[in-house]
């Protein structure tokens, strides 16, 4: 009984792991992506301060009285495009943390629904190719935390970043490459390592 | 059509490609339109006003496209000579992005400067040329309402000649149009004029936004051309 | 037990909310991984789950600290010992509510950011959390299992277009959690994923299954059920398939592309495993039309779903969901726009309610924004029950007032008594334990008002009216008729109480006993009109919704309510009408009680009644003093209300001809009228 609840449990296990992994990589082309885009908002931003730094009356552009406010237009309408990608690619780091979130539950609920026949020996028994189920459990929980916060951090930063803040914007790269926490990611993917003969064998 | 999207100042990619698939898209529709066989046939077989109206509409097309691919050029050209001017200060903000692909010109010396000056003189000749056969297709445009009304009197005739336009509609959407390039010619003619001469750092950046963003070109325009292209079936609806 | 040595909390740990501790004493407290523990400190107390520690010591005891009471958040403990004891299990308590403050710490954040941005990040974070407290059969598949249920594989809703099926469903998903993929007959022709759309997180894609080459709509079909059972895998899925008629036809004898594709959905649900956390739910509004093979047990076993147009009091619920969020005068009675509204489904009452409040904007412009009772009035005009539309009958009845009808009137009275008061006061007569008459029937001869006076009497009581004439059944097909009529019947009960009234019913509805072949179109109608008169017709899926709503509370609502039920409940009936010029043609069982008993004689008017009528006809005309009405009752015997009003329209017209100045009309115009039009009865019909 206890045998073949491990064995569903492990089958479970290894499901989430796979998702994981690929989460994984989905997430770190997202972020990816996003970094150009960070890049041209800054810039934009860049041009907009160089754009009302300038007094437009006393430059050769003097016979252009609507040049500055045609400008702005264009540089504001460009910063909407870029904001608009971004917020894409929130939405798609948005449904990677649903998918992973609800299998991480799906698991922990199977763990639930068999504490009966599994005994605490049992879910802490590890070998050399095999952690034991309370390790990987913890293992999934705390990478779909680290999503969780990852996503909430960045789309509050975007959100930020959506007001037009000149002076905020400026330094968008900066802040947004500040949210990366290399150490977690890194324990993911050490995490995946230490599960890697176990979600081979099957 | 290969991809000129390699500006330094990068925060237009997203847009410029949406419009290449557009042109893209146009083109491949372009090679139909000769085609008897095209599934618009009421529209390929017009003769008379109607057919001239329509190669101007795809003559207004070809422009304009040529007109951006210019302003591409123009625009690498006129940060090479921004950055140049900029080689004895520190590394330019332009710059700070993607830094591998101008830094070699960062060291451009005062012929180098003059040569690239000449180059940007050269493209925005190019699109003088460009503005002036925008005028000869409006003037020819104007002489098509004439001669409408000529023929029909000052109704106009009974039948549209595409889907509900008049000759009239025609001149005024291509008005807005040429009316856009015109200044924006001007400024870019003043742009080529000061670019090379400007050392403040601010302004020569809103010299760069400027030619990049043809702030005087209003995205009305490449609406007017879509419509233009729209009525005289050279593009369809999606879906 | 040994006492425990409080260490801090691992950095991997932090926000974890988990409490480590030895294996040993977990199991000596009962605790299994993940179970809520009470940790009690000096000066207050943590909540946490219990975590074996990853290197199994005891003694020891870690705690996270996101979940505590406010002292520590300045002053985590540390350097403590702890008595094992001072760790307790949680039980928990059934969810009842929750209530959420938020609290933002960063002056920035808050500067930055509006409310509305904060609330909806909270929401987000909540709503992993809440989906997994809320306990459904969905998600224990197995306990449902042990417990003897068999889960349902697939569900059927049944209800006319409009009523909110598909509504529900996605409401009922998104209460669940579950992942829901979502196949649409005719209009979808894109895969799009709408998770941002949805109230909880919920997977919809839309598929369009049906393709043109052979074969193509069957891997379509194919692929969806992949798609949802590879959802299946990651949590609960609900595969909705809207429109089920358009996509599973009943299978005809030919080997046509949709008989491919029942047989390839019935191989598909047979193969999915009743283990899955896997629902099919099909919703359409013509169950007829499905292959049964569909509705046998393991397939869309569970079709008890059946949604019915809303009662009274539904559509009362639902208008005062629609109008809270319009400026709605107060003067504006909902329990009679619910009244008046028969027939009318949900999205009948949206549409009406955007068209009260389109209308009610165009007559104020832009200034005061109340939306009255006239306006909807305006709107009921322009929007009319969809259970009607595409119907055989005429709905479209100007209001006729019972003054309108001159003379007749002990008629009237009678007319009142059988259509108007048993719809009107139900429980009237149920309290004086009256049966409710099921059919009326008016003879007389032609033009004297029959059908004029049951428009009066429907408009009066304020529901559905069809009107359906001899020549509307008629069918040059074989059972064409016979399926007209059923369908008049089905529709009039979807919109109950209704009036449905068969003029000139002896033009299609033969007599079995005046020599006709008993195979004739007449008979075979007969036979089906006495068929859905006694009730035989009725379809189970036809029933009502009858479960109670909330009461209001008060006493003088409850008055009302219970009205309202009491009309509800005796309401569910169609008023049968005919009328007919010659009764002696109708079938002697279509008249007994039960059926026609109602039998009135609308009679030609008499001399009384031709006054009436006349006073009636001339109401809107300028007469001269010296017409004397008097004497043209006299010298109008024999002539219909029609005649008569076709006699005062013709002494206008000769005013008209003599002087196109008159002002008024003399009395050497009607009889020189009188002279020109000849009475329509004859002394034959009369008798």
């Amino acid at each position: 009984m206890s045998k073949s609840a491990l064995l569903t449990i492990h089958q479970a296990l290894r499901r989430s792991f796979h998702s994981l992994e690929n989460n994984q990589k989905l997430w770190k082309s997202v972020l990816a992506e996003c970094i150009p885009l960070m890049a041209s908002l800054e810039n934009l931003a860049e041009q907009s301060r160089a754009l009302s730094n300038v007094q437009i009356s006393n430059t050769p552009l003097k016979d252009f009285p609507e040049v500055e406010e045609l400008l702005r237009f264009k540089l504001s309408q460009a910063m909407d495009t870029v904001l608009c990608k971004l917020h894409e690619n929130m939405a798609s780091l948005q449904s990677l943390r649903d998918s992973l979130t609800n299998q991480v539950s799906t698991v922990v609920q199977l763990y639930e629904q068999n504490t009966d026949t599994l005994d605490l020996v049992t879910v802490t028994e590890r070998s050399a190719t095999i952690p034991s189920v309370v390790d990987m459990l913890e293992w999934l929980q705390d990478a779909e935390r680290h999503y969780r916060q990852q996503f909430v951090r960045r789309k509050t930063l975007l959100h930020a970043l959506s007001s037009g803040n000149l002076n905020f914007l400026a330094t968008a790269t900066k802040k947004w490459k500040e949210l990366d926490t290399p150490g977690a990611e890194d324990q993911i993917t050490d995490t995946l390592c230490k599960v890697s003969f176990f979600v081979e064998s099957s | 059509m290969e991809g000129k999207v390699n500006h330094t100042v990068s925060c237009d990619c997203s847009e410029t490609s949406v419009v290449l698939i557009l042109f893209c898209s146009l083109t491949a529709e372009f090679d139909l339109a000769g085609d008897v066989t095209n599934v618009n046939r009421k529209c390929s077989a017009v003769t008379g006003s109607g057919r001239k109206l329509k190669d101007n509409a795809a003559d207004w097309h070809n422009l304009m496209l040529r007109w951006e691919k210019l302003n591409d050029e123009g625009f690498t050209i006129a940060s090479n000579i921004v950055n140049a001017r900029r080689s004895s200060a520190s590394v330019s903000p332009l710059c700070s992005g993607e830094a591998e692909g101008s830094s070699g010109d960062l060291v451009l010396g005062n012929s180098a400067l003059r040569e690239e000056c000449e180059k940007l003189e050269d493209v925005v000749n190019k699109m003088a040329a460009i503005v002036a056969k925008m005028e000869r297709l409006m003037a020819s445009q104007r002489g098509l309402v004439d001669l409408e009304e000529f023929q029909f009197g000052p109704q106009g005739r009974k039948v549209p000649l595409f889907h509900g336009w008049n000759a009239k509609d025609f001149v005024s959407s291509c008005g807005l149009l040429l009316r856009s390039f015109t200044s924006e010619l001007r400024l870019k003619r003043v742009l080529l004029r000061e670019v090379a001469h400007c050392a403040d750092r601010d302004l020569s950046l809103v010299y760069l936004s400027c030619w990049l963003h043809q702030p005087l070109v209003p995205a009305r325009a490449r609406l007017a051309l879509e419509a233009v292209l729209l009525e005289t079936g050279q593009r369809h609806l999606p879906g | 037990m040994t006492s425990l040595k409080l260490l801090s909390v691992d950095s991997s740990d932090r926000g974890s909310q988990r409490c480590r501790l030895g294996p040993g004493l977990m199991t000596a407290l009962g605790l299994s991984v993940g179970s809520p523990v009470l940790v009690s400190l000096p000066r207050g107390s943590c909540l946490c789950i219990a975590w074996p520690r990853p290197d199994l010591a005891e003694g020891f005891l870690q705690v996270d600290m996101k979940c505590c009471s406010p002292y520590f958040l300045r002053h985590p403990p540390s350097r403590l010992t702890l008595d094992p004891e001072q760790v307790t299990l949680v039980p928990c308590p059934k969810l009842k509510g929750m209530k959420i403050s938020v609290v933002v710490q960063s002056v920035e954040f808050k500067r930055n950011n509006s409310p509305r941005f904060v609330h909806e990040l909270v929401k987000d974070m909540l709503k992993a959390s809440l989906r997994e407290m809320l306990q459904l059969p969905l998600l224990y598949p197995g306990t449902l299992g042990s417990l003897g249920v068999s889960c349902p594989k697939g569900v059927l809703l049944v209800g006319p277009p409009g009523v909110g099926k598909t509504q529900l469903v996605r409401k009922v998903v998104g209460e669940v959690g579950a992942s829901l993929v979502v196949v649409r007959g005719p209009e979808v022709n894109c895969f799009q994923t709408l998770s941002t759309v949805s109230p909880i997180y919920l997977w919809i894609w839309m598929f369009q299954v049906v393709r043109s080459r052979p074969g193509e709509s069957e891997e379509m079909l194919r692929g969806v059920f992949t798609q949802a059972c590879a959802v299946a895998e990651e949590g609960p899925c609900v595969l909705f398939l809207d429109e089920l008629d358009s996509l599973f036809p009943r299978r005809s004898g030919s080997s046509a592309p949709e008989n491919r594709l029942v047989a390839q959905l019935l191989t598909l649900m047979d193969g999915v495993d009743r283990s899955d956390r896997f629902l099919v739910i099909g919703a359409t509004n013509r169950p007829d039309s499905l292959d049964p093979a569909l509705r046998r047990p393991g397939r869309f076993d569970r079709e008890q779903v059946i949604i019915g147009p809303p009662t009274l009091r539904q559509r009362a619920a639902i208008l005062s969901v629609l109008c809270e969020k319009m400026p709605v005068c107060s003067s504006v009675d909902l329990t009679e726009l619910a009244q008046r509204t028969t027939g009318y489904v949900g999205s009948d009452l949206s549409a009406l309610c955007r068209e009260a409040a389109m209308h009610a904007m165009r007559e104020n412009g832009s200034g005061e924004q109340t939306v009255a009772l006239k306006h909807f009035l305006v709107a009921l005009k322009l929007v009319r029950p969809s259970c009607l539309r595409s119907s055989l009958g005429r709905t479209d009845l100007a209001p006729v007032a019972w003054e309108q009808i001159g003379g007749l009137d002990d008629i009237k009275l009678k007319l009142r008594q059988s259509i108007e008061w048993p719809l009107m006061y139900p429980e009237a007569f149920s309290r004086l334990g009256l049966c409710r008459p099921r059919g009326v029937l008016l003879y007389g001869p032609p033009g004297c008002a029959k059908t004029t006076l049951v428009r009066a009497a429907a408009s009066a009581s304020n529901c559905t009216f069809l009107s359906v004439s001899g020549a509307d059944l008629y069918s040059p097909y074989v059972g064409d008729s016979e399926k007209a009529l059923s369908q008049l019947f089905r529709q009039a009960r979807a919109c109950a109480p209704c009036v449905l009234f068969l003029d000139e019913i002896d033009s299609v509805i033969g007599s079995r006993c005046n020599g006709q072949a008993p195979s004739s179109v007449q008979t075979r109608l007969l036979s089906v009109l006495l068929n859905e008169m006694d009730g035989v017709g009725l379809k189970t899926l036809e029933r009502r919704g009858t479960q109670k709503i909330l009461q209001v509370e008060g006493a003088e609502e409850n008055q009302t309510a219970e009205q309202m039920s009491s009309q509800e409940v005796c309401n569910k009936d169609v008023m049968v009408v005919a009328a007919t010029n010659r009764p002696d043609c109708l079938d002697s069982a279509l008249l007994r009680p039960g059926r026609l008993d109602h039998i009135l004689y609308v009679p030609p008017p008499d001399q009384q009644a031709r006054l009436a009528i006349l006073k009636v006809c001339t109401k809107s005309m300028p007469v001269a003093p010296d017409v004397c009405l008097e004497e043209l009752v006299a010298g109008t015997d024999l002539y219909s209300g029609a005649d008569l009003e076709n006699l005062c329209k013709e002494a206008a017209l000769l005013a008209l001809e003599e002087n196109m100045e008159a002002s008024s009309i003399k009395h050497v115009h009607f009889l020189q009228s009188l002279k020109k039009t000849k009475p329509s009865l004859t002394v034959q019909q009369i008798q």
